[in-house]
């Protein structure tokens, strides 16, 4: 996979997404990267992917603390408020 | 209220963030309730990548907890709340998960050097032929899928087993930035990683999930 100073590859898209959408692409590779999405379908789907891979990922995070473990613990906290 | 909002409420300013502290150093239950309800789903994702069962996670968890508790009137504000106690973690969880023998040498397994590819190298055209480096053929465009299949229950359980099927470092890296919604500065800080080492398994972790929903859509 060459890297060239002229444009970016489909190959080099999928490997620079998340740097990309991290905001930690150098300015220059950037704008390389977003002028070929505006070209290329595939990587814009891909990256739309990515994009709702992450976002989906979210909806898994637990919610719940269970209740004699949250008990348990609130009286780990009095007891040594207490001593 | 998600975990996501009560830790917004609770931490979302230094300022609040210092309320906080003085309100659990004043024995404020009301405060440490809303700690363990912001936190400890957080804690038990990251537990669970150092040990074995869910069982010895919620040990580990609460473990973590005790130290918290005990370490509240050290705690210096150097960082913020949220990574000491995910420090605190760790480390409990590496502990047991030593006596285990299933602990983590984070920076030997996050090596940038070893290539892994997002997507398999032959799913892009040849380097000695035209247009090298483009996709052999598109990926699928799930827009243009049903909706429920790809926004639907089943595609979350897709993604836990994928991501039970990552190495660990890229395991607890997903986990805590997008599952748990970590920043990348909590990241750093709770696993002693560089940003761009997280960044490497953050990538590595998310190509595989997303190769694993690609397969799955595709079956």
């Amino acid at each position: 996979m060459a890297e060239s100073a002229d444009h970016v590859s489909c190959q080099e898209v999928v490997e620079l997404v998340t740097d990309y959408l991290e905001g930690a692409l150098p300015g220059d590779r950037t704008a390389l990267f977003e002028q070929h999405l505006n070209f290329c379908e595939g990587c814009v789907w891909y990256v739309d992917e990515l994009r709702t891979t992450v976002s989906r990922l979210g909806e898994i995070r637990e919610e719940h603390v269970p209740p004699d473990t949250r008990e348990r613990l609130l009286r780990a906290f009095r007891d040594w408020n207490r001593s | 209220m998600t975990p996501a909002d009560a830790e917004q409420r609770l931490t979302g300013t230094a300022s609040s963030e210092a309320k906080l502290v003085a309100r659990l150093r004043a024995g404020d239950e009301q405060a440490f309730a809303e700690l363990i309800d912001s936190y400890h789903g957080t804690m038990l994702a990251v537990a669970r990548n150092y040990v074995n069962t869910r069982a010895v996670a919620e040990e580990v968890v609460q473990e973590a907890w005790l130290g918290v508790i005990k370490g509240l009137d050290r705690f210096q504000g150097r960082s913020s709340l949220k990574t000491w106690i995910l420090r605190i973690l760790v480390n409990t969880a590496m502990t047991r998960g030593g006596q285990e023998a299933r602990s983590i040498p984070f920076s030997s397994l996050a090596r940038e050097d070893e290539a892994e590819p997002a997507v398999e190298p032959d799913r892009f055209r040849r380097p000695d032929g035209a247009f090298p480096g483009h996709w052999a053929a598109y990926p699928a465009n799930w827009g243009a899928l049903p909706e429920d299949r790809v926004f639907g229950r089943e595609t979350l359980g897709v993604m836990q087993e994928a991501i039970e099927a990552l190495p660990t470092p890229q395991r607890v890296v997903i986990t805590l930035r997008d599952v748990q919604g970590c920043s990348p500065e909590e990241v750093c800080d709770a696993l002693d990683v560089s940003d761009g080492n997280q960044r490497v398994l953050l990538h590595r972790a998310r190509s595989r999930v997303r190769a694993a929903l690609e397969r799955h859509f595709d079956g």
